[in-house]
């Protein structure tokens, strides 16, 4: 076979990886989802909030109930990823990377901190207050954030198109925060809105975005298995060393239902949210050396039908149709702003 | 020898001395450097060169059909050079710059 015929065929076989990684991220996130609305009914977590309910309210057990979740969560993922590092045969790669402080994993440390308190919580406080179905559609903001973060951080110009793209996202998170908003203020009841399920959904966006922005230091001079394991194991500490005890000793019951997690359906529930999430982290970064970080994004966010779709066939929950319009633009805005020009697929950063 | 670093930047290493690398030479001295032989290891290290491309720190220059069997036979082989985005996030990572 000549030189030309092989490019061609080498670049066929690296766009078609590229996609297939891109959908499985979609895939796996829409996923989680499941296990992170069917949590909340399961022991520990239902009794927990019920228990906390009636000394402290129910806004804060549910914020409470919420950390607990999301450490298990952080844990499940890193479980995960461990395993993952293992069959890649990459444990020495792993601590070759996590000896990098200066240069490299104090960017994973810090993402972390964006990642798991700010993101992955506000996703789970979201589901608790509001819905799965609002909480996946919601973090579908975060490209907006992430641009105007790249903006400001690296001077990364916005392109005419991506500014359209922001434009119809922004118009989808009107939408999808608007829709819900107007129904609770309309129906009477406006001391009940879920201001903090709201909030929580604001924090998944604004997280994803900022985190993207500071893995993305680290990351590309690291191997992104090494990496997103690293960023899971700062999250896990940052719930299990800091959060969890500092919420115990002012007084909540963390360890009492924290043992009790030691159940087979609720252990596999987590089993099942640590494979979805962790491998929906690999598999985006799998896929933007192939098709380039815009499409791996764009193709990526898919992960919002995902999750409305399995949500529907799993629990039997339609989403509002403001929920559904804000989805569908947001997902367009991704394609319009990360879709630019075919020559993006050569080189991904220009010189 | 103890205390070696993360294999892109040893591959970032590689190619501050700013000449142009087949991709083959490389895979096969961080093979040997880390001891991780086997095909699973090679496209690993491969995969790794293809990661710093498309992140524009090494710029592919040259591609030629891999008729021997050198690397992997019937393929394509290619070759790198460092861009000067490559040097600067080098050099963030603690390696010297020449």
């Amino acid at each position: 076979m000549d030189l030309k015929a092989l490019k061609k065929q080498e670049s066929k076989r690296k766009i078609s990886k590229g996609y297939m990684w891109a959908f499985f991220c979609a895939l796996f996130w829409g996923l989680w989802y499941l296990p992170g609305t069917a949590i909340w009914v399961l022991n520990p977590f239902d009794e927990m909030s019920s228990a906390i309910a009636k000394t402290s309210g129910d806004n804060v057990s549910l914020v409470v109930t919420a950390v607990l979740i999301t450490a298990f969560n952080a844990l499940a993922v890193m479980l995960a990823l461990m395993i993952w590092n293992g069959v890649l045969g990459k444990y020495g790669e792993l601590v070759r990377t996590l000896k990098e402080f200066k240069p490299c994993s104090k960017w994973f440390f810090l993402a972390s901190i964006f990642g798991g308190p700010m993101a992955v919580f506000g996703s789970f406080i979201a589901m608790g207050f509001i819905g799965g179905a609002f909480s996946a559609v919601a973090g579908l903001l975060y490209p907006v954030i992430g641009s105007i973060i790249a903006y400001y951080w690296y001077g990364e110009k916005i392109s005419k198109r991506a500014a359209i793209g922001i434009g119809v996202i922004v118009l989808g998170g009107i939408s999808i925060y608007g829709g819900g908003l107007l129904t609770e203020l309309s129906s009477g009841n406006a001391g009940n809105v879920q201001w903090i399920g709201y909030l929580g959904g604001l924090m998944a966006a604004a997280g994803w975005g900022i985190e993207g922005a500071i893995a993305g230091k680290g990351l590309d001079i690291a191997e992104p298995d090494a990496g997103l394991t690293l960023r899971f194991l700062g999250e896990t500490i940052i719930w299990w060393v800091i959060a969890i005890p500092i919420l115990a000793i002012i007084g909540f019951p963390m360890y009492s239902f924290a043992i009790q997690a030691f159940e087979p359906l609720t252990l596999l529930i987590l089993v099942f949210a640590g494979i979805t999430f962790g491998y929906c982290y690999v598999t985006w970064y799998k896929s933007f050396p192939l098709i380039g970080v815009g499409r791996g994004q764009g193709i990526g966010n898919l992960y919002g039908f995902c999750a409305v779709i399995f949500i529907f066939l799993f629990f039997g929950d339609v989403p509002a149709w403001t929920i559904l319009v804000g989805g569908t633009l947001c997902i367009l805005g991704s394609f319009i702003m990360f879709t630019e020009d075919a020559s993006a697929l050569e080189t991904l950063r220009g010189e | 020898m103890s205390g070696k670093r993360p294999i892109k930047f040893k591959i970032l290493e590689l190619f501050l001395d700013g000449n142009e690398h087949w991709n083959y030479e490389i895979v096969s001295k961080i093979q040997d450097e880390y001891n991780m032989n086997g095909n699973f290891y090679r496209d690993s290290i491969n995969f790794d060169i293809i990661e710093l491309a498309s992140g524009g720190m090494l710029k592919d220059v040259e591609q030629e059909v891999d008729e021997a069997g050198i690397y992997k036979k019937g393929f394509l082989l290619h070759k790198y050079v460092i861009t000067d985005f490559g040097k600067i996030r080098s050099s963030d990572a603690c390696l010297r710059y020449v």
